[in-house]
């Protein structure tokens, strides 16, 4: 009999009764509360923090090359065959870090032996020694581009974007564009390094070969093997290690290091700000792989830019690089236009079929000429120029 | 007449070689020595078979465990019989058991999928078939014919137990193996079948270029609630019903379905019961990471992306299973001293708690031994391959191999059965109506409310207090 019967509260039912109502008020609250209007209330308010970077009258961005690498099916196929996307980019075998042990077997250490006695001034031999040990040498080629921006006064400002992969295709590239005789000349003040990717940052011994002493940014997060092919491409100047959140470089330019890991075991993305007089601001990235909405979020909450306005974007968006495609890609592509970009020169990883997607949103994509095998019109290629503020 | 695995795992009593906590130790142990192992040769991205590629290891880590749950909980062990069950040495049974379980699968993969499917069905299944598009290359076609396939493994890991669990085996539960698996699996599979297209056809639809209007709903019929065109958001609740299955089968022993006594209304609320708590976790789940990272933001990539926080959802969830079944399988589901309720409310309270400390351990270690990248949000990373591979090591170890050799498998005495029945009908039947329990379910009730609103109004600052990822 329980207590109940003689008018008394049963502690035993009574904590039966609570277990159960705690278990079902607090689903019923989950279910009903979670995903209500309501709870847009408990979310942290966005406070603007309208960081000051100054202002510059204008940029011009060169790609020096777009193409990390010619073949998508070779890439991937090496990709696939070393174990996919999560394998450390250090063993795939690829040049420069080849080593003739084959595809998924190599080290940064085994492969750096081989040349690094030759970096950075004789990259030809180094590039020959390598092509002989390594996976796909001819598919090799890089992401690079030279970013000049007047100041107020006038001045000048040369600054490099990675420095690509193959030394043989960086180095054609660099003396295309003459990149080389600028870094001779120490006109260009710093390279900027977006990420370690074998695209972006493999090729350094090229910048070094014509400017060993050049300030480096790299983002914050680089593994130990990065950090130690720095030295071993004989560089001499100062490297500077970029915390995540924003580093203000010269007014009107400022770079952002995003900490986010990204495949083939690299971690942290620095991309670039530049607030253009009377324009807005102008987004320049390697490989964007924290996305390109992410950015212009980043920048609306972090720093004040001309008129309020997202005007321009150049580089790579990480979209479908290897022409694959995801739905996730798609609610981009559905979301960018609501930023009002006014002049999209992308390009890289973006991907083609993103471009021409794009292209069918409306969106204000800057075609390109399709030269030194960049492979189509319908974004900027290799040699191509973009301004923002000038015209080119 | 010949038994064969009908109610094995009832019948069978699992004995401690000695006292606790030394066989949960050697358990934890042994497995997680077994699934470090088996995680080099077949999984790591530094390892021997690197399948972590990462679709084509997800997909068989999933469809495996569905493999499990058919050879054990559909089919009773079917063709196996009760004496070799009961007499063969764990170490036997369990090599044996679970290489017909990996031949089942590859045999599924390769058979069914990618050759009947794949080239009679749907394309997209098959990755020969999708080289045969324009760009494409063969790392990508092998990944989205296995991400097809391992979305469909999303939906059988949840209807596959639910008709056991849920819906009782109605109406085959009289019925003789193989009839009775052939007839379930038949059920579940065409009820996964039906989800598949509702959920996840789409989400295929819209992979190609352009997308494919007049085989597929294009934008998905989800769009405007999930804020994401991807079939993730499906991936969420449907992950969380499978994590929800298997809390009522294990730390929930049933509760509070088995409270109803009708069959065919306990059926019908067990089923969709399930499915609304999952809903309630797939919600509250999402609310947590906008309460911690921020409100989603459409079109970005990684932790602030819809997409990825509606699959991180059914990561969380899977987190939450972990200990649940570690509870079950090596503590026998400790506590038991109290009521059924409190029991189960006890249980939840530690399992969620041990997630918790599971999710931080995960995210701030796993990329020194697992061979993945840190961070929460690498698009090509699911943590839901290592804690399923893990659950598929612990399903092994416990129904073919007994927990040995920490436990030691006797058959229960029919004393020794009808003693446990009557005890759980004792505790089903002490559950009654009584203005005391009333006066604490509303009690109950109005804790609970406050319990959500505390955990949301604390969550940020617990978020921002903790340095998971350094």
């Amino acid at each position: 009999m329980s207590s109940d019967d003689k008018g008394k509260i049963s502690r035993r039912d009574f904590f039966r009764g609570a277990a159960m109502g705690a278990l079902g008020g607090t689903a019923l609250a989950m279910g009903l509360y979670s995903y209500s209007p309501w709870r847009k209330a408990h979310l942290p308010k966005i406070e603007r923090k309208m960081a000051d970077i100054g202002v510059c009258k204008n940029i011009k961005v060169t790609n020096i090359s777009e193409t990390s690498w010619f073949s998508n099916a070779d890439l991937m196929g090496d990709i696939k065959g070393a174990g996919g996307l999560l394998v450390n980019q250090y063993s795939y075998n690829w040049p420069p870090f080849g080593d003739g042990t084959g595809l998924g077997k190599g080290s940064y250490d085994k492969g750096i032996a081989k040349i690094k006695h030759l970096l950075p001034h004789d990259l030809d031999e180094a590039w020959a020694i390598t092509e002989k040990l390594s996976m796909h040498p001819e598919n090799a080629g890089g992401f690079a581009c030279l970013i000049e921006l007047e100041d107020m006064q006038g001045r000048q400002h040369k600054y490099l974007l990675d420095s690509g992969w193959s030394f043989k295709w960086m180095d054609e590239c660099f003396q295309r564009e003459g990149i080389d005789q600028m870094l001779r000349d120490r006109e260009i003040e710093a390279l900027f390094i977006s990420h370690e990717h074998f695209d972006h940052f493999w090729g350094i011994p090229v910048t070094y070969k014509y400017d060993p002493t050049i300030t480096t940014y790299v983002p914050d997060g680089f593994y130990p093997e990065g950090i130690k092919f720095l030295k071993d491409s004989g560089h001499k100047g100062q490297v500077v290690t970029v915390k995540p959140g924003l580093n203000p470089v010269v007014p009107g330019f400022a770079s952002f290091v995003f900490a986010i890991p990204i495949i083939c075991r690299v971690y942290g993305e620095q991309s670039l700000y530049f607030n253009v007089k009377d324009l807005g601001l102008v987004s320049v990235t390697g490989c964007c792989h924290q996305s390109i909405i992410q950015f212009a979020e980043t920048a609306y909450q972090e720093i004040q830019y001309e008129k309020d306005q997202l005007y321009g974007v150049y580089g790579g968006l990480h979209i479908s690089p290897f022409e694959d495609w995801d739905p996730k890609y798609d609610d981009l592509v559905l979301s960018l236009g609501k930023y009002g970009f006014q002049k999209i020169g992308c390009n890289h990883c973006t991907g083609i079929l993103c471009a021409k997607k794009f292209v069918e949103a409306g969106y204000p994509v800057v075609k390109g000429t399709a030269r030194h095998r960049s492979k189509e019109t319908v974004y900027l290629g290799n040699g191509d120029q973009i301004g923002f503020g000038i015209e080119v | 007449m010949e038994r064969f695995g009908a109610g094995y795992l009832e019948e069978r009593k699992l004995v401690p070689r000695w006292p606790q906590p030394i066989p949960a130790i050697v358990a934890l142990v042994l497995t997680l020595a077994i699934f470090y192992a088996s995680w080099w040769i077949f999984q790591d991205p530094r390892g021997w078979m690197r399948m972590y590629t990462p679709y084509v290891g997800y997909m068989y880590t999933r469809w495996w465990l569905i493999m499990l749950i058919w050879m054990v909980y559909i089919f009773n062990y079917w063709p196996f019989k009760r004496s070799w069950l009961q007499k063969s040495h764990p170490l036997l049974k369990g090599a044996v058991l679970t290489l017909i379980s990996v031949a089942i699968l590859y045999v599924l993969i390769k058979g069914f999928f990618e050759t009947l499917l794949g080239n009679f069905g749907l394309a997209y299944f098959n990755p020969d078939q999708l080289m045969r598009l324009p760009g494409i290359t063969e790392f990508f076609a092998i990944e989205y014919a296995a991400l097809a396939c391992l979305m469909f493994a999303a939906i059988a890991s949840w209807l596959s137990p639910a008709w056991v669990v849920a819906c009782e085996e109605v109406p085959w539960q009289g019925m003789k193996q193989p009839g009775k698996g052939i007839s379930i699996l038949v059920m579940t599979f065409f009820l996964s079948t039906l989800v598949y297209f509702m959920t996840m056809h789409s989400h295929m639809g819209i992979l190609y270029y352009p997308w494919q209007y007049f085989t597929s709903i294009a934008p998905p019929y989800w769009e405007r609630f999930a804020d994401t065109v991807s079939g993730n958001f499906h991936v969420s609740w449907i992950m969380c019903c499978t994590v929800t299955v298997w809390m009522v089968e294990t730390i929930w022993e049933r509760f509070p379905f088995k409270l109803i006594k009708t069959g065919w209304r306990r059926r019908i609320v067990a089923f969709f019961g399930i499915i609304a708590i999952a809903f309630a976790l797939h919600f509250f789940l999402y609310f947590a990471q906008e309460l911690t990272w921020g409100g989603a933001i459409r079109g970005t990539r990684r932790d602030a992306a819809p997409d990825w926080r509606w699959l991180h959802v059914g990561e969380m969830a899977v987190f939450w299973l972990v200990p649940a079944l570690f509870l079950n399988f090596y503590c026998n589901n400790w506590p038991k001293r109290f009521s059924l309720p409190v029991n189960v409310l006890v249980r939840t309270v530690i399992t969620i708690a041990a997630a918790a400390l599971l999710y931080i351990f995960y995210y701030a270690t796993s990329h020194v031994f697992l061979g993945t990248q840190k961070g929460f949000s690498h698009p090509q990373q699911f943590p839901m391959i290592p804690t399923i591979w893990l659950i598929n090591i612990w399903l092994a170890h416990h129904w073919f191999m007994d927990n040995w050799p920490a436990w030691k498998m006797v058959p229960k005495t029919a004393d020794e059965m009808a003693e446990e029945q009557a005890l759980e009908q004792a505790q089903i039947d002490e559950i009654r109506w009584s203005p005391s329990l009333g006066w604490g379910v509303g009690a109950g009730v109005a804790c609970g409310i406050l319990i959500y609103f505390v955990a949301v109004g604390v969550l940020p600052w617990v978020y921002d207090t903790i340095t998971i990822i350094r």
